[in-house]
């Protein structure tokens, strides 16, 4: 399906199932980034491992991790140590999350100013290409 | 339910619902009861071990535990010498409160590499001998396992909840279970992170059905989660571990047989 949008046109933005099942399945370079989210307990940092590690070895683009709900340094040192060298962005733990989601709707549109939406703004300019707008905490 | 006294239980839900948190205490708060309790994950990476208080291990089940299967039938087989017994004896880990473990393994690459030992999980799982254990089953979030059946071990099947639009609408798919060629004898509602009777009440008049026991969400656990320690180890005697024996003790009064060994 990736293979047949105009990818000069279009951005896609593909949520995959849990897990690495899907990455392991998807057809070889066929997307320019690949964005693995983790929580920092040792569960999820052990899936972001393994799927940091397919999305290398099928060249499935550039390597983001997002460690996510993060509560201080600490957590995000934590996402970084496990996955060593790739691109960590830090979403903080954020109450405005929780409350939107318990009412599905999106974080952007009940809580813009929220300070987990700020930061996937700087996730989404560090891909675009237009780092400096947004604050992303890169490590 | 079966007359076995022995209980046959699975967890599914969204993923992030709290199902092997949930599923790996309830099999240890069995075992600590005194019975013999079998936890099984059918996901590739598996969350169960975290819960249940064990290590990680990659190791799946070994090929040679499988042989060629008859023709028109399953393609591997359980080898001959090993029967389900002995296939938890060698295998199955052990772990607090006695419980064991099965995994068939734990996925590095394409799950095409855990093909055999998912043969010998899947056979293990349907010929075991159902007077001797207690089966607590954990599954990947979402609805494609439960939907092809890999619950179908299972008598009791409990849709982990929690109180947000997504999790609620992979409920509500989860529920339709009932009515599936797998339909298991119950399909009970588990609230997850509630944060007061509110949020049960709320999950069981969007789903329009009872909920059997509401789990808390628990700072605690939440804390031990980010050190890799179990709900049962990271608090033993708070109020998840208190509303996990609740769901406990109503799984098992769906069991007359249970109910009466208890007696």
């Amino acid at each position: 399906m990736l293979g047949s949008v105009p990818a000069d046109e279009v951005i896609v933005v593909a949520d995959l199932e849990a897990g690495i099942g899907t990455l392991t399945r998807l057809e070889e370079a066929r997307v320019d980034v690949t964005v693995i989210v983790a929580e920092p307990t040792p569960r999820s940092i052990d899936v972001a491992a393994r799927a940091a590690a397919v999305a290398a070895e099928r060249r499935q683009g550039r390597v983001i991790v997002v460690a996510n709900k993060v509560t201080g340094d600490d957590d995000r040192q934590r996402v970084a140590r496990a996955l060593g060298g790739t691109e960590v962005v830090a979403v903080p733990l954020d109450a405005a999350v929780e409350e939107a989601d318990r009412d599905g709707v999106s974080p952007l549109d009940r809580s813009p100013g929220a300070p987990a939406v700020a930061a996937l703004e700087g996730l989404a300019d560090l891909i675009a290409g237009h780092p400096g707008r947004g604050r992303p905490d890169v490590g | 339910m079966s007359g076995s006294g022995r209980v046959r239980v699975a967890f599914v839900g969204k993923g992030g619902a709290g199902k092997s948190t949930i599923a790996g205490t309830f099999a240890r708060l069995l075992g600590r009861a005194g019975r013999s309790v079998l936890a099984i994950d059918s996901d590739p990476l598996p969350g169960l071990p975290y819960s249940l208080g064990v290590a990680v291990d990659d190791r799946p089940i070994p090929d040679d535990a499988v042989t060629e299967g008859p023709p028109g039938g399953p393609r591997w087989v359980l080898a001959p010498h090993l029967d389900p017994e002995a296939l938890i004896r060698r295998h199955g880990r052990v772990c607090p409160d006695g419980v064991r473990y099965l995994q068939f393994g734990n996925l590095r690459g394409h799950v095409a590499a855990l093909q055999k030992a998912q043969h010998a999980w899947s056979q293990t799982v349907s010929e075991l001998d159902r007077h001797r254990w207690d089966v607590v089953g954990d599954l990947p979030g979402g609805t494609r396992q439960p939907m092809f059946g890999w619950a179908k071990y299972a008598e009791v099947v409990c849709v982990v909840v929690e109180p947000t639009a997504k999790s609620l609408h992979t409920a509500r798919r989860l529920l339709t279970l009932s009515k599936s060629r797998w339909a298991p004898q119950t399909v009970a509602v588990v609230a997850s992170k509630v944060r007061g009777p509110d949020d049960a009440e709320l999950i069981g008049s969007r789903l329009g059905a009872e909920v059997l026991a509401a789990v808390p969400h628990s700072d605690p656990v939440l804390a031990g989660d980010r050190r890799g320690a179990a709900p049962l180890d990271a608090d033993p005697e708070g109020d998840f571990a208190k509303a996990v024996g609740v769901l406990v003790e109503r799984v098992l009064s769906l069991y007359p047989a249970a109910a009466k060994e208890r007696s």
